[in-house]
């Protein structure tokens, strides 16, 4: 992550196809151009994990059924709690093999068709139910050195317990930091950075829906907000030099050529 | 069977309740049907029958005529010890030939909801599954059956008019048992279980009863349920601390499960248990439709949630807006123990 | 061994909301999902076929659309797909849904096992499984939480009743229904997925399955829904309370008092 601020390498968020979806060929054919794209732009591209807990196809199985190339610094997998041991350790084996360090650790959201690691499966006592720490340190134990391991920081939460839960999934092995949608300068983002040694990305929320980003940040956002998210990705840039950014929903078509010239410092 | 005449309409006669039994003893959803079909018969001017299906029954069919019944049908046999879907299922449909019952009512339990299909199809008539409601259409004589459907936004009534008997089960605590009068006559016919080849086909090898094992939320008097706003699997400790606090049970969203902070048998909802207890109290929990599906019959609905929008804030008869980690451990400060 | 898992199509009501009005639930234009029991059936069958060799075949009846679920059901590992369809067996009940799928198994050639999930999300019934199993004869067992163990003539169940469980052996054939978390149901990986969109689906009339005319669709169903109505609306008035958390509290405490709860 440390590399990635440096050389203003941009993390773009793309979300693998959903497995309901009518028109699979059509999605897939998207999915590895934008792929390609942000390849070619040398940003960094993050795969998620049954986003929202739908149900959806995975990262690596991706990058593995479409032969899309992997380079070593330019792909992040997300990986959440809601796997059989099983399949994570697939995943973990996939990455591996392609050569994928970077991976971001969240507990992440279950639906009922989604399994669920049990505390026994991953070696973790005296927990009732599996969370990104002990995710985190089942992959620290099992692939020592392997990755790059990140975790989700909400600036929205009860801040007390939002840093108590930080530090924890510090001393289980977290690396790096990404916040959730940022869209503003934000007092607790300065404190994490004021506090925090670790490198860390603020999520900046490309889209121009606002009622799904008030529901990301936990607080009602007028609809009449004149929201230009370009704008507010140069002010972010300004505000939080040291920090990299994270592009969810970012429109490729309208939005992804105006890149070129956002992050100055 | 299919009525091929008016008159054939006629030959069927009586309501009959297929009596609970299990371990050998009558459950008290009898009792409820019972008083269901003494209302149905009052209204036909006829009998209530109780079909008694099992093994070791004696005794037992005196509280069946104090709470309503006329006649008691019982098939005492070893082989109905155990629940025996086909065994039951033959007598029944054997029964239904000899004595042409008009209506039959049973409980819709897991022996109910196995046992009332294959009879309903083996007899050739209709069944309505977990009615809510049961009337008698004045002008024909025909049971309206009314059932909640499509995740219980709209009530169905439905009816059987071309074949006898009309079949309905009806879940535990919907009816209502009328007092039991023991000057209340009533006789008692014996039948014999034929055997038949096919019983070999199955074989029931063990019986485990466990009160434990079986999160049974359907007999809690008040239930406190948590959903995605306790944030984790402590929460439900808390509102463990609570219902004892209350003398109640704990359930669950379906969320709280998918998220493994506590086990699926706590589930309410459309995929896991219904309930209608007398309170139930959603701490956290949003109300999407499969969840309300599983507890809107409930007498008092509360909910608690910082957000005061949510579906169950809406349809809650109290709604409390508040951070349930500050409200909940109030209460148990303020609710002395049992 | 021939398992065959009958799955239905149901509307996926997460979508809906409340009118904050009427305080009843609004059904938006939905989507169709797989019902969410038959997932569990579908891999019931997919385990039992990994054990003991065989096929899975899926069985649906329904509008056209309903492919969609085959489809579902091969990607997580069934072999093949029928899809019952016709006109006339709209307005079919339970009674007259059983038989028609009683007739196709007969058509498929029969089956060692039939499984299917516990009840439908739509219709709630339960009924359809214990109904096949009388239209065709067989033993049924209904609940099922777990298969304890199968060979090529039998099974032993493990049946959930609300006061524990009983185990039953069983001869095939035979009609299972099953329960939540009997499995974990696998997830579909997308070369499975891209493989059920190519597959071909039969769609079978009623003549195909020799299915008397008389006991399919409306004519053969002997329940009829008569009328469909809101349910009434609740009959207690809201009261909301807010306020610090003491006073919250105090307030519930009274009102539970009130009420002889506490």
């Amino acid at each position: 992550m440390k590399q990635h601020i440096a050389n203003h390498i941009y993390h773009v968020e793309i979300l693998p196809p959903k497995q309901d979806s009518e028109k699979l060929d059509a999605d897939l054919q998207t999915f590895a151009e934008k792929y390609q794209r942000v390849l070619d732009s040398d940003y960094c591209i993050c795969l998620t994990d049954n986003a929202m807990g739908h149900l959806s196809f995975q990262g690596t199985e991706m990058i593995q059924e479409l032969g899309l190339p992997v380079k070593p610094e330019q792909v992040m997998i997300h990986l959440n709690t809601f796997h059989t041991k099983a399949n994570l350790d697939e995943i973990l084996h996939a990455c591996i093999e392609k050569g994928i360090r970077d991976l971001l650790v969240v507990t992440g959201d279950g639906s009922d068709r989604l399994p669920k690691l049990h505390p026994a499966d991953i070696g973790a006592a005296g927990v009732e139910s599996v969370t990104s720490v002990e995710l985190l340190r089942y992959i620290g134990q099992a692939h020592p050195g392997a990755f790059n391991l990140g975790v989700a920081f909400n600036p929205y939460e009860p801040e007390e317990h939002e840093f108590t839960k930080l530090d924890r999934k510090i001393a289980a092995g977290a690396m790096f930091i990404i916040t959730q949608p940022v869209i503003a300068r934000n007092a607790v983002v300065d404190k994490l950075l004021a506090t925090c040694p670790l490198p860390v990305a603020l999520e900046a929320w490309m889209s121009k829906k606002l009622h799904l980003l008030s529901q990301a940040v936990g607080y009602e956002i007028p609809e009449n907000t004149v929201f230009d998210p370009i704008e507010t990705l140069r002010l972010l840039h300004r505000t939080y030099p040291q920090c990299g950014m994270y592009l969810s929903l970012l429109g490729f078509k309208t939005q992804y050529h105006l890149l070129t010239d956002t992050w100055v410092s | 069977m299919r009525l091929n005449t008016a008159d054939e309409r006629e030959t069927f006669q009586h309501v009959w309740v297929v009596a609970e039994v299990l371990s050998g003893r009558v459950q008290s959803v009898t009792h409820e049907l019972i008083g269901a079909a003494r209302a149905l018969a009052d209204l036909r001017r006829c009998d209530v029958w109780v079909i008694v299906l099992g093994s070791g029954l004696a005794g037992q069919t005196d509280s069946l005529i104090a709470c309503g019944c006329d006649t008691v049908v019982v098939v005492d046999d070893p082989a109905l010890a155990t629940f025996n879907d086909e065994a039951a299922a033959r007598t029944l449909v054997q029964l239904i030939a000899k004595y042409r019952p008009e209506i039959v009512l049973c409980g819709a339990t897991t022996c109910g909801r196995a046992l009332i299909p294959r009879v309903a199809v083996l007899a050739e008539c209709g069944l309505t599954a977990d009615c809510t409601g049961l009337a008698i259409d004045p002008d024909n004589g025909d049971l309206l059956q009314t059932r909640p459907a499509f995740g219980g936004n709209i009530l169905a009534t439905i009816r059987s008019s071309h074949h006898r008997p009309q079949l309905a089960t009806v879940r535990p605590r919907v009816m209502k048992a009328l007092d039991p009068d023991p000057r209340r006559l009533g006789r008692v016919i014996r039948e014999p279980l034929t055997p038949d080849p096919s019983d070999a086909l199955k074989r029931v090898i063990e019986v485990f009863h466990s009160t434990e094992t079986a999160v049974n939320l359907g007999d809690a008097r008040f239930i406190i349920a948590g959903g995605r706003g306790l944030k984790g699997a402590a929460g439900f400790d808390l509102l463990r601390q609570l219902a004892t606090r209350v003398g109640g049970a704990v359930g669950a969203s379906r969320a709280a499960v998918d998220a493994g902070w506590i086990p699926y048998a706590y589930q309410v909802g459309q995929t896991g248990q219904t309930v209608q207890s007398t309170v139930y109290m959603a701490c956290g929990i949003s109300g999407q439709i499969q969840h309300l599906v599983g507890m809107q019959s409930c007498d008092l609905i509360i909910a608690l949630d910082k957000d005061c929008d949510t579906p169950m804030m809406q349809i809650a008869d109290i709604a409390i807006v508040g951070d349930l980690f500050e409200i909940v451990p109030e209460l148990i400060r303020q609710i002395p123990e049992p | 061994m021939r398992i065959v898992v009958c799955i239905k199509q149901v509307p996926a009501t997460h979508d809906a909301s409340i009118d904050p009005e009427t305080k009843r639930i609004v059904r938006e234009g939905v989507k169709a999902i797989l019902n969410p029991f038959d997932t569990y059936a579908v891999e019931e069958g997919v385990l039992l076929r990994e054990r003991l060799g065989g096929e899975v075949v899926v069985l649906s009846m329904g509008p056209p659309k309903a492919e969609a679920v085959l489809r579902e059901a091969v990607s997580q590992g069934a072999d093949r797909a029928v899809l019952l369809s016709h006109r006339a067996f709209g307005g079919s009940d339970t009674w007259a849904t059983s038989y028609a799928l009683a007739c196709a198994i007969r058509t498929l050639g029969g089956a060692d096992l039939v499984i299917c999930g516990k009840q439908a999300v739509d219709g709630d019934t339960a009924q359809v499984g214990p109904g096949i199993a009388a239209h065709l004869g067989w033993p049924q067992a209904t609940h099922v939480m777990q298969i304890r163990s199968a060979n090529p003539g039998s099974i032993v169940a493990v049946r959930m009743h609300e006061d524990g469980y009983d185990v039953c052996e069983l001869s095939l054939p035979v009609v299972i229904t099953v329960v939540k978390d009997i499995n974990q149901p696998r997830i579909p990986t997308l070369r499975s997925s891209l493989a059920s969109r190519k597959i071909n689906i039969p769609v079978w009339t009623p003549d195909m399955i020799a299915a008397d005319t008389a006991r399919i669709g409306l004519d053969g169903s002997p329940t009829r829904v008569v009328k469909t109505e809101p349910p009434p609306p609740r009959q207690n008035a809201s009261c909301r309370i807010e306020g610090p958390p003491a006073v919250c509290a105090a307030a519930l405490v009274r009102e539970l008092r009130i009420r002889n709860l506490v």
